[in-house]
């Protein structure tokens, strides 16, 4: 590739190769070189080979070629009509401020001006030290001003959530939609009705799965989404019921039986199908309320197919939102998640690539119920664009996600309702979390680049020390990712990413700033594997990205990624970190 | 501000870098050529098996005389309700007939081979199918191979075969609609109109616009000075999904 005249400056006295092929008589400029930043790279892969009597650029810009030169080549003097004699000048230059350099220079004034300031002016200074008693002045009296409040940041909370947690020990498709002692029961009848709500949805059917039941065959997975129901207030803030112990999972297919799934289907025996504990699936003991939705044909992998099946099932779980609301039972847990403010620590803001191309491709974002859809507005809808959202908005179920990309690697609505990287940055007293930022991935490259210019804004305007970025799945939406990486990076900020990449997923664009990045997948092979919500940001996932973003924040080296993906690098980040070892499922994938 | 840091850590993820140069130059007129087309984009028969949509490295043979109203897509990486109306927004073979029958290529070759790129495994494209591929073009005496992505590691995995075929003799060219990756991966040429994925090819139904692609990408191949040379295409849609 060749360079912007910005990098030509940054590398003039490097080695000056081409990035292309060039003829006979082409003027040498910036755009016929290659980035001296990735010479490391094709060093080690055998592309390129430095010679000694390799000119350097400032040397040959502007010259003339006298023979055709193959790309990656080094510029030597033979092939040029002239080479710019450019280390003498530079040596005298340097000599001059050498001499300035030796002496010891220090000129200081001063002086009280008529505002009654007093004004120092100092050159040039060396070993000053000055000790000035508090209240006295040089040159007269003056007021002693009142102590300014130092930050160091202390915790002040903005708003406060309380979601309860309500225990739920069984649940049955009935006559009447109810809870009653722990058990939720659903009219039978009611799929009729929620599969009206969308002409493209075919059919709706219900039934109840515990968690001994689990080795039973299903369609592919589509979402998995909690039972959570506003009490009091907004999303973000009030008091939210939240059913424990339960969770609703979409399934869904064709008029035809085509499975309604992107990068990958999880049909087969759920037992196999789920990485049961993660954070965007079920839990180990969850019971499991399946809602299967038949859609039309060949709506499948188009937008408003997919989004038909969520919507209708949200008329069903409306439904017993409207039951938890009155539901009087035990409350195992008060969760308090605050929105804080903690002036003086680090500024960061946690940024979630959320996916934007249709299809399945599109998150709902701050509907009226927490995790629901009606109120909701669609992020393609939206233009992709970056939306800060509090981290207690995302808490509460602010994101409705309809899930693209494959199983693996998608972040499902329950995710977001527990997404680690919230909580983790959320509660680390060191720093001081601005929001969490959603920016969804376009499918034309023109957009993606022009909604990550917008992130740049966003994070610059914000005024950060440091971000975290990251995305879900994998491929073209690696382009946005690393854009986004550039957007910090360009502007001093430290930034870390956090993706599935590993061997199917490895990135396929780069830059100079993603040096600092964390893996998410824990397939043996290093694929979409096809085991839903296995490859996402776990805990540990999260308590590494948090330290690696302390430690550039902080100036502490994070060494270079080895140039093939390992396992290994991530244990022994894990081991540093005191976590348990990142232990690779093994289910035979190979594709 | 005290942070707590932690010495030792190192990154997890690699950033790709540009893999060496290859490059066969045009040595006939593009009237006098033998055209192929290949697509990453998960095209194929409805008689077909469908690919496995995360991740698939075997291909499809099509034959050039297959009516297009015979072929569909199965992708999983975006939106196909493009492809659903017009399968020439991704594979445009009606096009390529027109261009025959108005004399501006030679001929076509008996079949070519398509497959579903997206989460490409890289060694078996670059060891085994891309290779198979570019031999079985080659032995059909192949001089152009045009190739359309689809997603993001179709991309990739487009760019895999045809580095393939370039090696093999033939001029290619990558139409791509994500040409940051095409660029990064080492595509011998590049053309790059302003397209979402999912019709990389051109709009769904707008023959004027899916001609001119391919004209000006065939020219490309003709007139690209070197390796990894991107041209800009100067035709836009937006897919209102």
């Amino acid at each position: 590739m060749s360079i912007t005249q910005e990098t030509l400056k940054n590398h003039l006295k490097d080695p000056a190769i081409f990035c292309c092929r060039r003829e006979k008589g082409a003027v040498i400029g910036a755009a016929d070189l290659e980035d001296p930043g990735l010479f490391e790279d094709m060093i080690d892969a055998g592309l390129l080979t430095l010679s000694d009597d390799a000119l350097t650029i400032e040397q040959v810009l502007g010259s003339t070629l006298l023979t055709n030169v193959e790309a990656l080549t080094p510029i030597t003097r033979d092939v040029l009509d002239k080479v710019n004699q450019v280390e003498t000048a530079l040596k005298a230059t340097a000599l001059v401020k050498d001499e300035k350099d030796s002496e010891q220079i220090m000129a200081s004034n001063t002086y009280v001006g008529g505002t009654g300031m007093i004004h120092v002016n100092i050159d040039k200074l060396e070993g000053l030290s000055l000790d000035i008693p508090v209240g006295a002045a040089l040159g007269g009296s003056m007021q002693v001003p009142a102590p300014v409040q130092e930050n160091k940041g202390e915790k002040h909370v903005i708003r406060k959530l309380i979601k309860k947690h309500i225990k739920i020990v069984d649940a049955e498709i009935g006559k009447k939609t109810s809870i009653k002692d722990g058990k939720i029961t659903i009219d039978g009848s009611i799929v009729k009705k929620a599969a009206e709500e969308d002409p493209l949805c075919v059919s709706l059917k219900l039934d109840v799965i515990k968690p001994e039941e689990r080795h039973l065959y299903t369609e592919t997975i589509m979402d998995v989404c909690p039972i959570a129901t506003k009490i009091e207030g907004e999303l973000g803030e009030g008091i939210t019921k939240v059913a424990d112990g339960v969770v609703f999972m979409l399934t869904g297919v064709d008029e035809d039986g085509v499975q309604v799934h992107e990068f990958g289907s999880s049909e087969g025996f759920l037992d196999e199908k789920m990485y049961f504990g993660h954070p965007g699936c079920a839990d180990e003991n969850d019971i499991i309320i399946r809602c299967h939705a038949v859609i039309k044909r060949l709506s499948g992998m188009t937008r408003p197919g997919p989004f038909a099946a969520h919507k209708c099932q949200d008329y069903i779980i409306q439904a017993v939102r409207n039951e938890l609301k009155q539901y009087e039972g035990e409350v195992i847990k008060e969760e308090i998640c605050e929105d804080v403010r903690r002036k003086g620590n680090p500024r960061v803001v946690l940024v979630k690539e959320i996916m934007g191309q249709g299809a399945m491709h599109d998150n709902v974002l701050c509907p009226t119920e927490p995790c629901g859809i009606l109120g909701g507005q669609k992020n393609v809808d939206c233009g992709n664009v970056p939306i800060i959202l509090t981290p207690n908005q995302v808490r509460d179920g602010s994101i409705h996600a309809l899930t693209c990309i494959g199983p693996a690697t998608k972040e499902m609505t329950r995710h977001y309702i527990r997404e680690p990287l919230v909580e983790g940055l959320a509660m680390d007293e060191e720093l001081d979390l601005i929001g969490v930022v959603c920016i969804g991935s376009p499918q034309v490259n023109d957009e993606k680049l022009w909604v990550s210019e917008r992130l740049g804004s966003l994070l610059e305007g914000l005024d950060i020390d440091g971000c975290i970025i990251t995305t879900e799945g994998f491929g073209n939406n690696h382009i946005d990712f690393i854009q986004h990486i550039g957007q910090a990076g360009k502007r001093g900020i430290p930034v870390v990413g956090v993706s599935f990449c590993a061997y199917q997923g490895q990135l396929v664009v780069g830059n100079e700033y993603a040096t600092a990045m964390i893996e998410e997948n824990m397939d043996q092979g290093g694929f979409e594997n096809n085991v839903a919500g296995c490859s996402c940001v776990t805990k540990e996932v999260a308590v590494r990205a948090i330290q690696m973003l302390k430690n550039k924040m902080a100036g502490v080296e994070v060494l270079p990624a080895p140039k093939k993906w390992s396992n290994d690098v991530i244990n022994k980040n894990n081991k540093l970190l005191g976590l348990p070892e990142t232990k690779l499922l093994d289910n035979g994938t190979l594709h | 501000m005290k942070l707590t840091t932690l010495e030792g850590m190192q990154s997890e993820i690699f950033v790709p870098v540009t893999p060496k140069p290859v490059f066969t130059e045009l040595k006939k007129p593009i009237n006098e050529c033998k055209v192929a087309f290949i697509t990453a984009g998960g095209i194929h028969k409805k008689s077909q098996t469908p690919f496995n949509t995360s991740g698939d490295f075997s291909y499809r043979t099509i034959e050039f005389d297959t009516p297009s109203s015979e072929l569909m897509v199965t992708h999983g990486g975006f939106d196909n309700s493009d492809i659903n109306k017009d399968v020439n927004a991704m594979f445009p073979i009606d096009r390529l007939h027109e261009l025959l029958k108005e004399g501006f290529i030679g001929s076509l070759p008996k079949e070519t081979y398509t497959f579903m790129g997206g989460g490409g495994n890289v060694e078996k494209f670059s060891n085994e199918t891309g290779p198979e591929i570019a031999k079985k073009l080659a032995a059909q005496g192949v001089d152009i191979v045009l190739c359309t992505g689809g997603c993001g590691t179709c991309h990739r995995s487009a760019t895999i075969i045809t580095r393939c075929c370039e090696a093999e003799g033939m001029s290619c060219v990558v139409i791509a609609a994500l040409p940051p990756i095409a660029r990064q991966q080492g595509a011998p040429r590049i053309t790059a109109p302003h397209v979402p994925i999912g019709s990389n090819a051109g709009e769904p139904n707008n023959i004027p616009m899916q001609t001119a692609i391919l004209k000006e990408s065939l020219e490309w191949i003709r007139d690209c000075p070197s390796y990894n040379g991107l041209k800009i295409l100067p035709y836009e849609y937006r897919h209102n999904v």
